[in-house]
C-alpha cells in the first residue's frame, strides 16, 4: 500500500534562545509514541523537530539528545521574532516539502507527501500558529490535548465513510479534558472516505497542554539528522513589525509562598462573605489565593474589587493555569476535577474543606474536613491564631 | 476616512450562578443551562465599540448558530451599537469543527457591507475553549492575525494599527509585545482588554453611541438578517460535517485517578479535631523547612 503520510513533526518554540519546556515535553511524548508505532507496524517513521529562528542551528543537537530523530531548521534573520503570518507560511512550506520529508527517511522518499502527525504547544504562540498552519494545510486540529494514543480504528460514520465500515489505520486518538475537568473527549482527524466528498485530511494535528508530558533525559550519544530548510520569503508576509517586547511580572505569585489557599464553586451560598473568609485565612498563613477554572468564568456577582482581584484567569490552579508544589495546600469548596488536581497534586500537605464526602478531592488530600467552608474557616482561623506564628521573610 | 469593523461572536452556556446547571456528576447540564452572549464575545464587542467611539467605525456582527443565537446578536448590539447583524444558520452547518465553522464565517464576513478593515473575535469560547476559530477565519480571509490583543489604536491616514499583545509561555514571565501592521487585520481580543475614554469629546461620543445602541436594540429587526447556506453561497463540501476534518469519537468520564493520598476525615464542626488539624498543618510547614 502506498503511504503518502509519514513521520511526526513537532513544532518547537524558542524564547530567549532556549527551547521552552513544553517543546521538550512534546519531543519526549513523540519519542514514546513513535517507538511503539515503529514496533507495532514494523516501520521506521521519525520524530522530526521543526525549528525556526535566527542563529538557532545549535539547538538541533539538543533536540536530538532529547529524542528527535531529525531536525529541520530554518535560520533566517526575518524569523527572529515569532510573527504569525511568516511562521505559518514557512512551517506550511516545510510540511508540504516532499524533498525534505524524503530526506528524513530515504526508504519512504518516493511516496512522501506530508507529515502524518503534527504537534504544537497549547500556549499563546502555538495555539494560534497551529490554527493558521492547519487552515493553510486544510486539515484537522484538536486543541489542549493531555493524552495521545495511536490505534487502528474500525468504524462506520455517516459523513466520513458514507455509512460503510472502514478501518482507519494509525489513527491518533487525541484526548482533551473539557472545561469542567470531568469529561474527556477523544478527537480524531479522519480522511473523508465518503464517495460523495472524498478528501484527505492529513496531517492529524493537535496542540498539547504544557506540563502534562515528561521530557526525556538528554543523552549526548543519541544521533540524528540535521537538515536545513531554505524558505521562500515573500515581503508581503513581513508586514507586521514588532516595535517592542517587555517582560511583565504577574501580580499573583504561586512560586514563593509556602502555603496556597484555593477556593472553588463551594463558595456559592455566600460568595462575597466566603471569599473574604478565604482571604482572611490566607492572610493568617501568609498564603497566596488560588481558584479553580470555573471561578475564572465569573459565575457569581460580587463586589467589583473582589471580582477583579480573585475571579481572574491569572489565579487558576490547574491545567489551564498554574502548577504548584506548595508545602501546604488548602482546598476550600473545591470538588477536585482532574484539571485542578493536576495543578496541586505535587503539594506537600493537602487539607480539603468540603461538605460532600464523595467529592473527588477526598482522594487527593491528607485531611478532609467535612463541613461547609463558612462554618469551618472561622474555627480554623481561630485555631491558627493560637498555634501558628508566621514569620514573614 | 471610514473604518469598517466586523465582530464574530458566539452564543454560549451562561456560566453565571442561577443560570448554569450541573449534573450530579459535575458535568454541565446543557438542557437546563441558559444561553447568553459568551463573555469573550462580549469583550470583542467592546473592542469594536471602542473603534466606533474613537474613529466613528461602522460595525457589523456575525455569528453562526441556531435561530436562538439572535439573542447573542442582540446583546452584542447593545454593547457595540452595531448597524448590521448577521446570523448564519443552516442545518448543514451543524456539527462543524473549527475549520468548517471558519469557512462559514469567512463567507459571512464577505457579505458584510463594505470591505472589513478590522475583524474582532473573542479569545476563545467558554464551552468549547479551542480558541482556533478566530485565527482560522483570519487565515482563510487572508488577513493578518494578531492574537491576545490587550489594547490598540488605529492611524486612519496610513491605514495602520498598533496593538499590544499579551504573550504567556509556560515557565517564563508574561511578555507585552507591541506590534504595528497595515490594515486589514483580524484580532482575537484578550480578556484583559479595557477601553478607556479620556478626553471630553471621547466621553461625549461614548454617551451618544451608547444611547444610540439602546435605540437600535429596540428596532433590532431593522438591522438583523439570517442567511442560510444557499443565501451565503458556501461550498457545501467545505462546511458542516463534510468540511470538518475532525470528529468527536467518544466522550467519557475522566477515570477517577487512583487515590494518591488517603485522607483522614475530620468533623468540621468539632473545634477539638480542628485543633489537631492545625497542629498537623504546623508540623507540615516546619518539617519541610528543616528538609
Amino acid at each position: 500500500m502506498v503511504e503518502k503520510y509519514r513521520h511526526l513533526y513537532v513544532v518547537i518554540e524558542i524564547e530567549q534562545g532556549e527551547i521552552i519546556p513544553v517543546s521538550k515535553e512534546m519531543i519526549g511524548e513523540a519519542r514514546r509514541l513513535m517507538d511503539k508505532f515503529n514496533q507495532k507496524y514494523s516501520s521506521k517513521e521519525k520524530v522530526v523537530g521543526i525549528v525556526l529562528g535566527n542563529n538557532i542551528k545549535e539547538l538541533s543537537k539538543e533536540l536530538i539528545e532529547i529524542g528527535a530523530d531529525a531536525v529541520i531548521y530554518c535560520d533566517n534573520p526575518q524569523l527572529e521574532e515569532i510573527r504569525n503570518t511568516i511562521y505559518t507560511k514557512v512551517i506550511s512550506q516545510i510540511a508540504n516539502d516532499k524533498k525534505i520529508g524524503g530526506q528524513v527517511e530515504s526508504d519512504y522518499a518516493e511516496d512522501f507527501t506530508r507529515p502524518r502527525y503534527m504537534f504544537f504547544a497549547a500556549d499563546s504562540i502555538g495555539r494560534h500558529l497551529s490554527s493558521t498552519v492547519l487552515a493553510e494545510l486544510d486539515s484537522g486540529l484538536a486543541s489542549d490535548i493531555n493524552q495521545l494514543v495511536i490505534e487502528d480504528i474500525e468504524m462506520s460514520h455517516q459523513q466520513k465513510t458514507g455509512g460503510a465500515k472502514e478501518t482507519y489505520e494509525k489513527t491518533l486518538e487525541m484526548y482533551r479534558p473539557d472545561f469542567s475537568g470531568f469529561l474527556w473527549t477523544t478527537i480524531l482527524c479522519l480522511d473523508n472516505r465518503n464517495p460523495a466528498f472524498k478528501r484527505d485530511y492529513h496531517p492529524q494535528a493537535c496542540s498539547i497542554i504544557p506540563g502534562v508530558f515528561e521530557p526525556l533525559e538528554a543523552d549526548s550519544k543519541r544521533e540524528g539528522q540535521v537538515i536545513e530548510f531554505v524558505p521562500e520569503i515573500d515581503e508581503q508576509d513581513l508586514k507586521v513589525k514588532v516595535i517592542s517586547r517587555k517582560v511583565i511580572q504577574s501580580e499573583v505569585d504561586f512560586e514563593t509562598p509556602r502555603t496556597i489557599v484555593s477556593f472553588g464553586r463551594g463558595i456559592k451560598d455566600e460568595p462575597e462573605k466566603n471569599i473574604k473568609l478565604v482571604e482572611q485565612l490566607a492572610k493568617e498563613l501568609n498564603a497566596e489565593v488560588g481558584i479553580t477554572l470555573p471561578i475564572s468564568k465569573k459565575p457569581f456577582s460580587i463586589s467589583q474589587s473582589l471580582d477583579s482581584k480573585y475571579m481572574v484567569p491569572d489565579r487558576v490552579i490547574g491545567t489551564s493555569g498554574h502548577k504548584t508544589s506548595a508545602m501546604l495546600y488548602i482546598a476550600a469548596g473545591v470538588s477536585g476535577a482532574m484539571q485542578h488536581v493536576w495543578g496541586m497534586k505535587d503539594s506537600g500537605f493537602v487539607v480539603a474543606i468540603n461538605p460532600d464526602e464523595d467529592a473527588p478531592i477526598k482522594d487527593e488530600c491528607d485531611i478532609f474536613i467535612k463541613g461547609r467552608m463558612e462554618d469551618v474557616i472561622p474555627l480554623l482561623i481561630e485555631e491558627i491564631k493560637k498555634q501558628i506564628q508566621i514569620v514573614e521573610a | 476616512m471610514s473604518l469598517n469593523v466586523g465582530v464574530i461572536i458566539k452564543l454560549e452556556p451562561d456560566f453565571s450562578e442561577g443560570n448554569v446547571s450541573y449534573n450530579p456528576d459535575g458535568t454541565l447540564n446543557r438542557a437546563e443551562t441558559k444561553n447568553t452572549l459568551g463573555p469573550h464575545s462580549a469583550v470583542a464587542a467592546q473592542a469594536a465599540f471602542y473603534a466606533k467611539v474613537m474613529y466613528g467605525a461602522k460595525i457589523s456582527i456575525g455569528t453562526m448558530g441556531p435561530p436562538i443565537a439572535d439573542l447573542a446578536l442582540k446583546q452584542a448590539q447593545e454593547i457595540s451599537d452595531a448597524e448590521e447583524l448577521q446570523l448564519y444558520s443552516d442545518k448543514l452547518f451543524a456539527g462543524a469543527d473549527t475549520l468548517g465553522t471558519a469557512e462559514v464565517l469567512r463567507v459571512g464576513i464577505g457579505k458584510m457591507q463594505g470591505e472589513m478593515d478590522i475583524v474582532f473575535a473573542g479569545h476563545r469560547a467558554s464551552d468549547g475553549e479551542t480558541g482556533q476559530t478566530g485565527p482560522q477565519t483570519a487565515w482563510k480571509l487572508g488577513f493578518t492575525f494578531l492574537g491576545n490583543v490587550t489594547s490598540y489604536s488605529v492611524d486612519l491616514e496610513t491605514r495602520t494599527i498598533r496593538a499590544k499583545r499579551l504573550v504567556s509561555l509556560q515557565g517564563s514571565p508574561d511578555i507585552i509585545e507591541e506590534v504595528e501592521a497595515p490594515l486589514p487585520v483580524f484580532i482575537s481580543i484578550d480578556p484583559t482588554f479595557k477601553s478607556s475614554y479620556n478626553t471630553i469629546s471621547q466621553r461625549l461620543s461614548f454617551q451618544k453611541y451608547q444611547k444610540e445602541a439602546k435605540e437600535r436594540v429596540k428596532n433590532f429587526n431593522n438591522y438583523y438578517k439570517i442567511f442560510n447556506a444557499d443565501e451565503l453561497g458556501v461550498d457545501k463540501t467545505l462546511v458542516g460535517l463534510p468540511g470538518s476534518p475532525t470528529i468527536v469519537y467518544k466522550v467519557e468520564r475522566v477515570p477517577k485517578s487512583t487515590a494518591t493520598r488517603s485522607a483522614e476525615v475530620v468533623d468540621g464542626s468539632d473545634p477539638k479535631q480542628l485543633q489537631k488539624v492545625v497542629g498537623k498543618m504546623k508540623e507540615a510547614l516546619e518539617a519541610m523547612v528543616i528538609k
